[in-house]
């Protein structure tokens, strides 16, 4: 569904962010894009949202060049950047101009979503908080029945109840012919609602596997002592906590953090475990 | 619904299914929820409960009816003690063995200990 | 679907758009037609209010500045305004999303900053003249709103209307299609100012503008020095030059025409390539 083949991507051109990237995302599934700070993952997102040009490289979006920004694809895209600015309006004047762009905009699907978040739907976008706010975007964009749906850190911003409506909200809209990326550091608002995992690191793609895949290869487990098995570990209340491969094929549940870590530590171990 | 630390996601998810089969709450022949309702109410991603399900499937737990869903099977209750006899024989009682021989605790002490927790909790 | 231009989409772009930058728009005219209704009423307090109001064909005379200067004000602060939210990354990406075509984002900006925008400054300017001075000919219709000039045998020859509205004063008879041309070319730099910026557009725009007229007409002044000092004979008394040739003005229209399409293609390939 999505392509990128050797994409080169730097701010200027002596510093490149990303050097010959690769990679394909498939319809079905909810990416998980990690990295540290500066890594580069809302401009990897932009990259595929076509609001930033590589140097080099090739881009294949449901069928489009995602730089020519072309109203056939840009209907299809669901961008839900970190940071927006919304116009002084009320909210149904906000989706009566800008939900006809949307061929299959869905208006009892937004009634839902607002209900859901708890957005009265006369409001003014004015008084709205900035969760509030970015609560509405993210309806209208799922609103908009959009193929590809990228969202920058969206969890940023929102109270403790919303993050649980957000997770629910994203469990219901994954559907079979829609893609869904999204960029976060703090994991654990996604931990269960991510299937694939994308981490960035050291200007290219460090590990990109399906969660099912990560615990069939790797095990996460609180262990006593560190031995030469363990591919990493991290000290806690009772021993470590560590991450070592999985010989016996014991069923563990994923552990972002601790693997985030390890992908950024032990490259050299993990490399060839994953290819 | 709480999900523990230690155990993966989709087997955590096939226990929630199994309580509440054993428990009566969704009986044999009835729908259980989609795919979609689970990973709405639990929270998490579809194709996680997607893979629950299979492995209820395999186990005889659920069947899928093409085109309707998914249904507890006739023989569900037995074969989800079966599944939990095996996880448990496999998991849970090495551990407890591993105590029981750390601490030094007899096997009539055990049987005492046992005989009066069933009857507190499961004779009234 | 057509990926360039389409009539029904490029509608919902201008009504989307109108919902943002309406209200600038809206504020804008209000200032505009509060601006000249004060020049107005200022200029023609003394006719109206003084102990013996009178009136002479020189209490209208602000007016011709007024359109002039103001009116270029007010097309550049609307064009340079359009595009300038682009410079800020929240409300560009927004933007930018929009499923419509850039050149149709492109030709709505057009629409705003150089139809709409002199159509309405010429409308509120029109109204405030029509307003004022059909007081004023109301007022002294039987005093002196009308000047009759006698040649030398005492024949009325010419009778001059002092009070005329300011349309049909300067209703531009002979330079029609450079009257329709200036703004156009006016409102196409500044609409560019607005996407090549990405903050203080006006004043970037401006001085931009004063830096390169000055280094062209300094160039222009010493090409021509160079090439033509002591080559070319002008003759006074038979007029081979006359700057009122019909020709002269087509030339000075397709200049400026060619300038303003120029300034456009730029504009439009900046947005395209514009990246936040």
């Amino acid at each position: 569904m999505i392509t990128i083949n050797n994409l080169n991507f730097g701010y200027n051109k002596k510093k490149l962010l990303f050097k010959d990237l690769s990679m394909q995302l498939s319809a079905g599934h909810i990416y998980g894009l990690l990295g540290k700070n500066g890594a580069g993952k809302s401009t990897l997102l932009k990259n595929l949202a076509g609001l930033v040009y590589a140097q080099s490289g090739k881009m294949d979006v449901l069928g489009f060049d995602p730089a020519k920004r072309q109203p056939a694809l840009l209907s299809q895209i669901c961008f839900i950047p970190e940071e927006f600015y919304l116009p002084a309006v009320k909210i149904d004047a906000y989706v009566k101009a800008n939900a006809a762009f949307y061929p299959n905009f869905d208006h009892t699907y937004f009634a839902n979503l607002l209900a859901e978040f708890d957005i009265p739907a006369g409001q003014k976008l004015i008084d709205m908080s900035y969760g509030q706010k970015k609560k509405l975007i993210i309806a209208f964009g799922l609103a908009t029945q959009a193929k590809f749906v990228i969202m920058d850190e969206p969890t940023n911003g929102l109270d403790i109840p919303s993050k649980a409506q957000f997770r629910k909200i994203m469990a219901s809209a994954l559907t079979e012919d829609r893609c869904i990326i999204i960029s976060t550091h703090q994991v654990r608002d996604l931990d269960n609602l991510i299937d694939t995992v994308i981490m960035l690191d050291e200007n290219s793609v460090a590990l990109k596997a399906s969660v099912e895949e990560i615990t069939n290869k790797l095990c996460f487990k609180r262990v006593k002592e560190i031995d030469d098995t363990i591919i990493y570990a991290e000290p806690s209340l009772s021993g470590y906590n560590a991450v070592v491969p999985n010989f016996h094929d014991e069923d563990s549940k994923l552990d972002l953090e601790l693997l985030f870590n390890a992908v950024l530590t032990q490259k050299n171990k993990l490399k060839p475990i994953f290819n | 619904m709480e999900f523990r630390d230690n155990k993966a996601i989709y087997l955590q998810i096939a226990d929630y299914v199994c309580e509440h089969i054993l428990l009566s709450k969704w009986k044999a022949d009835e729908k259980v929820p989609s795919v979609r309702e689970m990973a709405v109410e639990l929270e998490v991603n579809p194709n996680t409960v997607m893979r629950t399900y299979e492995l209820l499937q395999n186990k005889n737990i659920i069947n899928n009816k093409r085109g309707i869903g998914f249904f507890v099977a006739d023989e569900a209750i037995a074969n989800v003690k079966d599944y939990r006899k095996t996880q448990f024989m496999e998991e849970e009682l090495p551990v407890v063995f591993r105590n029981v021989y750390l601490l030094n605790i007899g096997f009539d002490e055990l049987q005492t200990r046992y005989n009066s927790f069933v009857k507190e909790n499961f004779n009234s | 679907m057509n990926n360039t231009f389409n009539i029904q989409r490029f509608g919902l772009l201008l009504k989307r758009q109108w919902l943002e930058f309406g209200k600038i728009f809206l504020i804008t005219v209000g200032v505009a037609l509060g601006v000249i209704i004060t020049f107005y009423t200022f200029s023609l307090w003394d006719v109206f209010f003084a102990e013996r109001p009178s009136f002479s064909q020189r209490d209208l005379g602000f007016r011709e500045p007024l359109f002039i200067i103001f009116g270029f004000l007010f097309i550049t602060v609307i064009s340079s305004s359009y595009f300038a939210h682009l410079g800020q990354k929240p409300k560009a990406i927004i933007d930018l999303m929009i499923p419509a075509s850039t050149f149709e984002k492109f030709l709505t900006g057009v629409f705003f900053t150089t139809i709409l925008s002199v159509a309405s400054f010429t409308l509120v300017f029109y109204l405030a003249d029509l307003a004022f001075v059909s007081k004023v000919r109301s007022s002294f219709a039987t005093v002196s709103n009308v000047t009759s000039y006698t040649d030398a045998r005492g024949q009325v020859t010419e009778t001059v209307d002092n009070a005329m509205y300011f349309f049909t004063k300067n209703f531009p008879e002979k330079f029609k299609s450079l009257f329709i041309m200036v703004p156009f070319f006016v409102t196409s730099v500044f609409l560019l100012g607005s996407l090549y910026f990405n903050r203080f557009h006006y004043i970037k725009t401006a001085i931009s503008v004063i830096i390169f007229s000055g280094v062209w007409s300094f160039i222009l002044y010493n090409t021509g020095r160079l090439l033509f000092e002591g080559k070319i004979m002008i003759e006074h008394d038979r007029q081979n030059f006359k700057p009122t040739d019909a020709g002269a003005e087509l030339a000075i229209f397709a200049f400026f025409a060619v300038l303003t399409l120029i300034f456009w293609t730029i504009g439009y390939i900046r947005l395209k390539e514009k990246q936040v």
